[in-house]
């Protein structure tokens, strides 16, 4: 598959790569990992004039403890997230679902970061990412700005990024309390496989132990974009572990009755809506589970 | 679109080139430097067929642009064993884990990256790192065992990159 | 038989090395000086009369060396077995894919901006899709000359059927519908072509049939065959679908137009629109037996799509009428068979042609029989199964047959009884057998067999000429043990030659699962040839007479006095200074004892043998998604003698690999007439971690018509794999699955109907 003629250009660093952007116009692209770009460049889906590669810039790939904070750098690779102790210790769910995407080959080139803007409204980082309450922090010619991961999607491949502005950080606040989480996506075989749905379902214990403080669910692939579902997670907040155990399939059916998901090649609507409300009783079940130890 | 110039470590050898921006690594590989084994199965990064290892870590070189790799290492098919065989070549031929043999370059690279990592696998491991590499030829259940034979053997050898 | 010293044994695949350390050439990896990049472009529309095509601005684009379109081409209708094949399509293109235009150009992404330089003016025809629609009155005509897009018919009938049927103690009648599929081979469809100065034509493919393709390439070049020659490089895999196909013309055409070498590789795109995908069927049938479970009598009727020209399809839907009613010890038999013209991909050989669509029929409609008859299905196998030196009800001799052996041995490693005792909710296993041939005498059409040339060196190097062909799976491999077992010499001192039609022997190709046996047999006669030349030299060196000598591991000796010896490569030596530089050539043929089918009755005996197989699969179903997991698998299959164990066993578990992948997730999607599935992306084949550990068990008679007993494993590796899988869906579920794949959206509506009705 020919890849159209373009300019290819290096940034290098984050401030080079800004400037060189803006002044490349609206149908230059920035290359991170490649994974969704190259593959939609060759599909004729993209068709940049110019590229910006981000290869030479090795400082934007951390996993960093600050404060009350956890920032990921937005080139991380999904390869090197998974794995990644701090979050996997504090923020499991991200792990969970960031290991779940494409194959090796693609983790360990992909970032989070290209995951985030190529907006899938399937791409699996996204809901553990809502489900966590990111931040996201863009770098523009003016500055940074920070924009909560739940405004970030308009639609399909669509976010509020402005063609010349980059990725440059994700944000999560790290839980206070115990806290566990779990992404399940719906695959058409075990291993490698797009989402045709996913659910993301996070959960925070009180000080006392007994108490939700926090619920969150967020869905991939039933929407145009990623989505929290307040009402199904208002089910649950607040409940006592044992009480919530009694209202997951309520909490699930909520869920699921928001979820918009379409018919396509892949799945039913209606199958994917049966889908959110089996993962979210799965997910709440050992969310729940392991909150009780 | 005018060439520009690219330096690759490939098996342990320098190469200087001069390449259009839009030519993924896979073509640069087997057209400019001649090397054939990674082989092009789909050309959307979904087969692993054309699996290299790029700084050590296996990548679909059909879904990476040339230009993006600029002086990194990679190691094709042709970088794994030298005079001798690899512990994984060996093992992939003694255990019937080859048939057509168009899957197995991508294969093997990924197997050895994963050996390189972990050198004890477990059979849910192994299977987790292969999971890119289609075979349709095998049903994968010699594949595993050719890798999982291969475990706590030496791994790296020497005359790799010769 | 005394000891064998080769046969029997696991050695590596003889080409392995070079497929382990990336030196072997593939057809994709083959280069020639000056040689340039073909394209094809191909027809977005299922059905569209061709109005204009302007090939200007393509022609004009800097390092385009030809364009060519059905103008090119001496504009001949052919076929392999038909003659609606053109080059490129005259006036109208008949699927989404079909061939229009053609460029060679100096690089792969000219060649691709050249297509998208040819100008195509169509006019959108209506289409049809389905062979059932396409058979409705008023439907589409695919081909104008071919009413009701009956591209054939075919009926055959044993016996007294609706006698039988009424006479029987329960009779299950019921439809099934096993959809097309794609073979998903590694390597796409690829070519070299390049043309002498005297216009010979030289081919470099993967093909399985480099004989019967040239025939075929000859008439739609208007050339004598003497003017092609196809070599076969190592090639990424087949499974029935690297047979005839219009890139190797459309190269063929190029290279004539541009003099120069044209390589012309399928994107994975073009692969999936315009390779040769399984035929599609539509089943009813009505299957009768006794209270005790034996057969009474089956009633079937078979709609095939063809897709929009013929290649295989009728010949798959024939057998798919009627090759399974040797599993079973019928008598009372009827089938009719429809190939229909359809505006979508031309369908043809996919391992198991035909016979894996009906194994999967019947073994479900036997399966649902033991649930009626309360008989254990592997019970029920047994009693019908039909067994050594039997003739079937089509006058099929199965001289040796292990199909009794392979239940028995399948349910044990399968602990079958316990399992089916000991219930778990939404947990099953399931059994499922099948039959196969070796080689099927009415497809080959002036003869049947194999044939061999086994030329020995002066320094003892064996090598061997066969016309079968290596997608794979290991042929070279077995030939070769055959051949160093025959000559009593090691594996090492043997290598096979590339098959390359000059100077081959005329084989008819690897399918039918013939290659060992029939290919086989051909290099063996080819190598008793070979040896009886080495071993008067051999015998005149020792002092001795032939019959009081013996080779073995490469060593000449006296029968009786064995310290009296000498070495293969030095009798090798001699020989060729007594004839003075002619090598020892050994050339040998296989007549295999088959006949032509009675044209009438189709009765006679098709194949020299019978390969069995009975294969186990557990399964567990979730119960809230409807997945299928296949948690174990028990294969056991009659080989009559595996002339290399591990190769077969590779075989075994690739068929039920790609038997798994059509059971629970391949599926060529069509919308509004075009594939809209034709990646990677959303054909889903399985991974590995899809594939369960599968335990083979190999079961070996010895076949009396097979060499050193063997017979095949190619396609029976993969027939009864679909119904080992949904009969341990039904043993899990009690839904019975007639439509492949299994959806798993409606296997959960049925599993939730079914619990309704049952607390209900």
């Amino acid at each position: 598959m020919r890849i159209r003629p373009f300019d290819f250009r290096v940034a290098s660093s984050l401030a080079n790569a800004l400037i060189q952007l803006d002044q490349a116009g609206s149908d230059a692209r920035v290359l991170a990992g490649g994974t969704d770009l190259v593959l939609n460049m060759k599909k004729k889906n993209i068709l940049p004039t110019v590229l910006i590669s981000l290869h030479q810039i090795k400082n934007l790939e951390y996993v960093e403890e600050k404060d009350d904070m956890i920032h990921i750098g937005a080139l991380a690779k999904h390869a090197d997230l998974a794995t990644n102790p701090i979050l996997e210790k504090q923020m499991s769910i991200l792990c969970q679902a960031v290991g779940l995407i494409g194959s090796w080959q693609v983790r360990n080139i992909g970032t989070i970061g290209g995951n985030l803007c190529n907006a899938s409204p399937a791409a699996d980082s996204a809901p553990p990412l809502l489900a966590l309450d990111a931040e996201v922090v863009i770098a523009t010619p003016q500055g940074d700005r920070t924009v909560s991961i739940a405004s970030f999607f308009c639609g399909p491949a669509q976010t509020v990024m402005k063609s010349n502005e980059i990725l440059k950080e994700i944000r999560l606040k790290k839980p206070v309390n115990r806290s566990a989480g779990c992404y399940l996506k719906l695959r058409r075989r075990k291993a490698v496989d797009i989402s045709l749905a996913g659910v993301a379902f996070q959960a925070e214990i009180d000080s006392s132990g007994q108490v939700l403080e926090q619920v969150k669910i967020a869905l991939g692939g039933v929407a145009p974009t990623p989505i929290r579902v307040p009402d199904a997670e208002s089910c649950l907040q607040g409940l006592s572990i044992d009480d919530a155990l009694q209202k997951i399939p309520m909490c699930a059916q909520a869920a699921a009755s928001i979820a918009k998901p379409i018919d396509d090649i892949r799945a039913t609507a209606d199958y994917k809506r049966t889908i959110v409300n089996v993962f979210v009783q799965r997910c709440a079940r050992q969310v729940l589970t392991t909150l009780k130890k | 679109m005018n060439h520009m110039p690219i330096r690759l470590v490939v098996n342990g050898e320098d190469y200087h080139l001069s390449i259009k921006p839009n030519r993924v690594l896979l073509d640069v590989l087997r057209e400019d430097l001649e090397l054939t084994g990674t082989k092009e199965g789909c050309g959307l990064g979904k087969c692993g067929a054309c699996t290299v290892l790029l700084n050590g870590r296996p990548v679909h070189a059909c879904l990476t642009l040339a230009l993006q790799v600029d002086g990194c290492e990679i190691t094709t098919i042709e970088g794994i064993g030298g005079k001798e065989m690899h512990p994984l070549q060996e093992s992939f031929i003694e255990k019937g884990a080859i048939q057509c043999g168009f899957c197995t370059p991508g294969m093997i690279n990924t197997a050895k990256a994963l050996l390189d990592q972990n050198a004890n696998p477990s059979e849910q491991e192994i299977k987790q790192a292969i999971a890119g590499n289609l075979c349709r030829c095998t049903g994968y259940n010699k594949i595993v065992d050719a890798i999982q034979s291969c475990s706590c053997k030496s791994v790296k050898k020497e005359g790799e990159h010769k | 038989m005394s000891q064998l010293d080769v046969v029997g044994k696991s050695f590596p695949q003889i080409a392995a090395q070079g497929k382990a350390n990336g030196k072997t050439k593939f057809v994709t990896d083959l280069v020639l000086p000056r040689m340039l990049y073909g394209r094809v472009l191909r027809s977005p529309y299922a059905h569209a009369r061709i109005r204009s095509i302007d090939t200007r601005r393509a022609t004009a684009l800097a390092g385009v060396k030809a364009v060519v379109t059905y103008e090119d081409t001496p504009k001949i209708k052919f076929g392999p077995r038909s003659e609606d094949w053109t080059i490129f399509a005259a006036d109208k293109v008949r699927f989404y894919g079909d061939e229009v235009a053609a460029v060679a150009a100096v690089d792969k992404d000219t060649a691709e901006e050249a297509l998208e330089l040819i100008q195509v003016e169509y006019e959108e025809l209506p289409h049809v899709i389905s062979p059932l629609d396409a058979m409705k009155p008023g439907a589409p005509l695919v081909h104008e000359d071919k009413p009701g897009n009956i591209a054939a018919e075919f009926k055959i009938e044993a016996g007294k059927i609706d006698q039988a049927l009424d006479e029987s103690y329960v009779v299950y009648e019921d439809n099934f519908y096993t959809n097309q599929v794609y073979q998903a081979y590694m390597e796409p469809m690829a070519t070299l072509a390049d043309v002498d100065l005297s216009g010979r034509i030289t081919i470099w493919t993967g093909t399985q049939i480099p004989n019967m393709m040239r025939m075929t390439y000859a008439k739609a070049l208007g050339m004598s065959p003497d003017n092609i020659r196809i070599v076969v490089p190592e090639y990424g895999g087949a499974f029935g679908g690297k047979m005839e196909n219009n890139i190797h013309l459309v190269a063929a055409v190029l290279a004539q137009k541009s003099g120069q070498p044209v390589k012309l590789v399928n994107t994975r795109h073009d692969d999936f629109i315009s390779g040769n995908p399984r035929v599609p069927m539509h089943f009813d049938i009505k299957l009768g037996a006794t209270r005790d479970g034996i057969l009474t009598a089956k009633d079937v009727k078979v709609v095939g799509a063809a897709g929009a020209r013929l290649v295989y399809s009728q010949v798959i839907v024939a057998t798919a009428c009627y090759r399974v009613d040797s599993l079973y010890r019928f008598k009372n038999v009827r089938a009719k068979g429809y190939t229909v013209y359809t505006n979508t991909v031309p369908t043809a050989c996919f391992r198991g042609f035909g016979n894996s669509q009906s194994t999967f029929v019947l073994e479900s409609a036997m399966d649902e029989l033991a649930v009626r008859l309360k008989i254990d299905p592997a019970e029920l196998r047994i009693k019908n199964g039909i067994g050594p030196n039997e003739t079937s009800v089509h006058g099929w001799k199965i001289a040796s047959s292990g199909l009794r052996e392979c239940v028995i041995k399948a349910s044990e490693a399968a602990n079958w009884n316990q399992k089916m005792k000991n219930k778990t909710p939404y947990k099953g296993i399931g059994l499922s057998c099948c039959n196969h041939v070796s080689g099927n005498r009415p497809f080959a059409r002036e003869f049947d067999g194999g044939s061999g040339i086994v030329r020995i060196g002066k320094d003892g190097r064996v090598s061997v000429f066969h016309g079968e062909s290596d997608m794979g799976q290991g042929q070279n491999t077995a030939f070769a043990q055959i051949v160093a077992e025959r000559l009593g010499v090691t594996m090492d001192m043997v290598n096979v030659a590339q098959v390359d039609t000059d100077i081959s022997p005329f084989g008819l190709g690897s399918f039918a699962t013939r290659g060992t046996l029939m290919g086989g047999n051909g290099v063996l006669a080819a190598a008793k040839n070979a040896y009886d030349q080495m071993a008067e030299v051999a015998a005149e060196l020792l002092k001795a007479s032939t019959d009081n000598i013996q080779c073995r591991k490469g060593v000449f000796f006296i029968k009786d006095s064995p310290e009296t010896r000498i070495s293969f490569r030095e009798v090798a030596s001699q020989a060729t200074i007594k004839y003075h530089g002619a090598p020892i050539v050994g050339t040998g043929f296989y007549q295999p004892p088959t006949e032509l089918p009675d044209p009438e009755t189709k009765k006679g005996n098709i194949s020299p043998a019978y390969p069995f197989g009975c294969q186990i699969a557990e399964v567990e179903v979730d119960p809230d998604t409807g997945q299928v997991s296949v948690t174990n698998f028990v294969a056991a299959h009659d080989v009559g003698r595996a002339i290399n164990p591990m190769a077969t066993e590779g075989q075994i578990q690739g068929g039920i690999a790609q038997g798994l992948g059509w059971t629970l997730m391949e599926n060529m999607a069509y919308q509004d007439g075009k594939v809209i599935n034709s990646d990677f992306v959303d054909y889903i084949v399985p991974s590995c971690f899809d594939v369960p550990d599968i335990k083979s068990i190999l079961v070996e008679p010895i076949e009396p018509n097979g060499p050193y007993g063997a017979k095949g494993i190619g396609e029976p590796a993969l027939n009864p794999t679909m119904a080992a899988i949904t009969n341990a869906i039904y043993n899990a579920t009690g839904v019975r699955i007639k439509e492949l794949p299994v959806n798993p959206q409606k296997l959960l509506a049925e599993m939730k109907k079914r619990d309704k009705q049952l607390k209900g």
